[in-house]
């Protein structure tokens, strides 16, 4: 299948160029909350970009019979159903890590890149596209959780995906554990280093300065020696 | 430089400027010519114009200045490190130690109630904690200033020694690393360099610590620099046995000279005291701030001392021994009165003190998992700092607004 | 005929009345649909898989895991039991497999508050009935899985107790559920923390509950070494939890009589 260049954009243009949470700092609550393990963060990334993009073609399928009254709601009722559909699948057939989940899953309804994407992009496109743009979004949340679980579960416990990498000083081992890695408030420090490392090679995302410093110094070598 | 012929220095200096200003070889290299030069002599650039003037003196004799105030805590530092390890070795009946620390000792003793043994045995764990954070932190801020082309900030010649006064004698040098990084990188680069940093670096530095490695950093195993000596500080003892188990082993001019367990630089109030009293007197630290923290743990202390409680002996604490105990005078005098971090309006000041005074007195009682608050405090306040000029310039906009009314129609 | 009317409800504006509600009702009625397929087909895969979660916690904390053999196989030499606490009887009429403690401590009709005196766990009420599981050998009993609950630092904490068929030696503790600090009070699921109850003694010689978690190390050369376990370091306030804990639900208040029962009859009471 050839991909058009809008698909093309829907999927990719979210990965960094226009990340849902490094440049829109949409889905930072769950981003917080679900990346001390690197298994959580794939399961809650798949969990949101299905919700995502079934959300986004099912209410692009019906988006020409929503009335505007109503508009909210009827995706705000899709969405819901999306999430508890996968809420229940996730407790089928990963309960441990479900578990672990345990009311994030659910909390996607609230998030805004779900919202946001059927609100901005659903309603106003095709089915095809919709879906293809909720993958994107999803992707793009999805490799910010990813990176950032890395790092949490690598450094802050020493494993990845549950299997010991560095052998902890607490059971015999050499590596100390960064015990603020498994802190939500960690998750603010890597999301900003990305961000940052985003900016330096995309300088486009910066937004304008709200003010500019005065320069009150004026450089004179040699003068006053 | 009051003679008529520059001296051999200033000659020096000048020969090689060219090499590193514009189009010079070493361009690139700039800042760190700019950096010994201005360590020797006044800077070259001056302020041309704007309102700005905070304070007429020169940022590095100000940072300087806070440095050498430092002396007498570095001093009691060394000594009281090195008396909590010879009677830690005292008591355990250790005679000598391994390794290179016990081969510069050697000769020396481990003696604790010879001055210079202690004196010694704590220089060999304040000295490498020292250098380890000069060194690595000063690689991490030569980095940013190459990367962005401003000068190296003596302000971290003033973050460097407060970070490592603020440290348990016993941390990995390792972690002294890791926590210097973080504070210089996040605590302040990554916000655009000394000026703009919201926080205290040095204190965002020691939180690293706190929350990453709270097993190094808390608790009764390392605050003295003896393997397998545990001894509580006293701000731990009174959270878990109340007042009398403290008085009980130490006594209130112990706590207050310094001869107790805890971080290097906190214990000796006395030595706090004489370094933050030339601060206050030079003017370089706020007396409004350091009242305001004082006044706020005073109040809230006698407050929690009323209301009493049956299960928290914290709240039996008297203020005498807020003062004196825990990190409380180093961070009131040295930490709170950063200027960067801390409001820059007078009235504003005194506000963030009690902010300050308030919440440390609060942390340390009610909070069971910290036994200590200063750190935990002043980060918070610094964050509530701008907030509070803000509402201090907004009334003083209204009074003067209003003033004006009330004469018009006068 | 329905799909005429379908498509003409469809025609209809977008802003009308009957469209708006139509469409409304149309969207209510497949999602719940969807939904409640669901919840109804999924219901038996995840019941399954809870119960082999609790099988699990208790197989690990008894210490009964071995590599390669299922946990359901596993768990055949354990018999659930329900005892009501006050009495120490066994209740034969509530089904033991499927007794949820948990969801009835917080069931007024199923449980008892505990006054502020008592209550040193800090768990404010507790149910009637708890859920025991007896590991057998054959016919005979050895060693008794109690569950425990109280509060530490910053969450309560949930975990279980296994005593030896004397009733008195600790098998193992280990808890299932927590959210105390990383590196402080988090280390109560350290291996080796856990490794230092196995072969203390809870109760003294008068049956009183001595266990005893000390600041910082045992001595070993105490008398009352057996009862005591170190400390988690830097996390007073979480040990504290754990020795409170055990008081209450050793003590009596929790299952002092059930165990005395037991010691007296071997199991069966």
């Amino acid at each position: 299948m050839k991909l058009s260049p809008e698909a093309k954009h829907n999927l990719l243009d979210p990965l960094i160029g226009n990340n849902p949470i490094t440049l829109q700092i949409l889905g930072i609550c769950s981003a917080l909350a679900v990346t001390t393990s690197l298994k959580t963060a794939l399961l809650m990334s798949m969990a949101l970009t299905l919700v995502t993009a079934f959300s986004g073609a099912s209410i692009s399928a019906i988006r020409n019979h929503i009335p505007g009254s109503i508009r909210i709601i009827v995706q705000m009722t899709i969405i819901a159903s999306l999430v508890i559909v996968v809420d229940q699948l996730l407790k089928a057939f990963a309960y441990d890590t479900a578990k672990q989940l345990s009311v994030f899953v659910g909390l996607i309804i609230t998030n805004c890149i779900v919202m946001g994407r059927a609100e901005a992009y659903a309603m106003k496109n095709p089915p095809g596209l919709s879906f293809l743009d909720g993958i994107g979004n999803g992707l793009g949340y999805s490799l910010i959780l990813i990176v950032v679980a890395f790092f949490r579960e690598l450094f802050g416990a020493g494993s990845l995906m549950g299997y010991q990498i560095l052998p902890l000083t607490t059971e015999g081992g050499w590596y100390q554990s960064n015990g603020m890695l498994l802190l939500p408030p960690s998750a603010f420090f890597i999301i900003g280093i990305m961000i940052w490392v985003i900016r330096t090679y995309q300088p486009e995302q910066n937004e304008a300065p709200d003010f500019v410093i005065h320069e009150s110094h004026s450089h004179s070598a040699g003068e006053s020696h | 430089m009051s003679s008529s012929s520059p001296s051999r220095l200033r000659r020096l200096l000048d020969g090689a400027e060219p090499h590193f200003t514009q189009g010079g070889k070493y361009e690139r290299f700039y800042v760190l010519f700019e950096m010994v030069d201005t360590l020797f002599y006044s800077p070259p650039n001056k302020t041309v114009g704007g309102p700005h003037v905070r304070d007429a003196l020169d940022l590095k004799r100000v940072m300087g200045m806070v440095w050498m105030c430092t002396f007498p805590i570095m001093f009691m530092a060394c000594f009281n490190t090195g008396l909590q390890a010879n009677e830690a070795m005292q008591t355990l009946g250790m005679t000598s130690i391994d390794g290179l620390r016990g081969f510069f000792l050697n000769g020396i003793g481990y003696d604790p109630s010879s001055f210079f043994a202690n004196f010694f045995h704590g220089m060999t764990y304040f000295i490498p904690i020292y250098m380890t954070t000069f060194i690595v932190g000063g690689i991490a801020e030569a980095a940013f200033s190459l990367i962005r082309g401003h000068e190296v900030n003596e302000g971290f010649f003033v973050t460097s020694i407060l970070y490592s006064l603020t440290l348990p004698p016993d941390i990995p040098l390792w972690m002294v690393g890791a926590g210097i990084i973080f504070g210089i990188v996040i605590g302040k680069e990554v916000f655009g360099g000394t000026g703009k940093n919201f926080l205290n670096p040095a204190l965002v530095g020691r939180a690293f610590l706190y929350f990453a490695y709270p097993a190094s950093m808390s608790g009764d195993a390392v605050w003295t620099a003896v393997d397998g000596y545990t001894g509580a500080t006293a701000l731990g003892i009174a959270a878990a046995d109340g007042m009398a188990a403290v008085q009980a082993q130490f006594t209130w001019w112990e706590a207050f000279i310094g001869t107790i367990p805890g971080s290097i630089g906190e214990t000796s109030t006395l030595a706090i005291f004489i370094g933050g009293g030339i601060l206050l007197a030079t003017k370089i630290a706020s007396w409004r701030i350091v009242l305001g923290v004082f006044f706020g743990m005073m109040a809230t202390a006698t407050l929690f001392n009323l209301i009493g409680s049956d299960t928290n002996p914290m709240f039996g604490m008297p203020w005498w021994w807020h003062l004196v105990v825990g990190g409380f005078a180093f961070g009131m005098l040295f930490m709170a009165t950063d200027p960067v971090s801390a409001s820059m309006t007078n009235t504003g000041r005194f506000y963030y003190g009690c902010l300050i005074g308030f919440m440390t007195v609060l942390i340390r009682v009610i909070n069971p998992a910290f036994p200590e608050g200063i750190m935990l405090a002043i980060l918070f306040s610094n964050i509530f700092a701008p907030m509070i000029d803000y509402v201090v310039v907004q009334a003083n906009i209204r009074r003067r607004t209003k003033r004006i009314e009330q004469g018009g129609q006068a | 005929m329905i799909k005429d009317k379908f498509n003409e409800m469809l025609a209809l504006p977008n802003d009308s009345k009957q469209k708006t509600i139509f469409v409304a009702l149309a969207a209510c009625l497949v999602c719940s649909v969807l939904v409640s397929f669901a919840a109804v087909a999924l219901k038996p895969m995840q019941e399954a898989n809870k119960a082999f979660d609790k099988k699990r916690n208790i197989l690990q904390i008894a210490g009964l895991m071995e590599e390669g053999k299922s946990v359901d196989e596993l768990f055949k030499q354990i018999e659930p039991r329900v005892v009501n606490v006050e009495t120490g009887e066994y209740v034969d009429d509530v089904d033991a497999a499927t007794y949820d403690q948990r969801k009835a401590s917080n069931d007024p009709a199923q449980n008892v508050l505990i006054s502020a005196d008592n209550d040193i766990a800090g768990i404010k009420r507790r149910a009637k009935y708890a859920s025991v599981y007896l590991v057998k050998d054959g016919d005979a009993v050895k060693s008794y899985i109690l569950p425990i609950k109280g509060y530490g630092l910053w969450s309560t904490l949930y975990g279980f107790i296994a005593l030896e068929a004397d009733a008195k030696t600790v098998v193992g503790l280990g808890y299932y559920e927590h959210a105390e600090t990383p590196g402080l009070g988090g280390e109560v699921d350290n291996p080796g923390w856990k490794a230092k109850w196995i072969g203390k003694q809870v109760y003294g010689p008068d049956n009183q509950v001595m266990i005893d978690v000390v600041k910082g190390a045992v001595d070993p050369a105490s008398k009352t070494a057996i009862y005591e376990v170190d400390g988690l370091s830097g996390a007073t306030l979480t040990s504290v939890g754990v020795e409170n804990m055990l008081h209450y639900w050793l003590g009596e208040q929790g299952f002092t009589t059930y165990l005395n029962k037991v010691r007296a009859t071997g199991g069966e009471s």
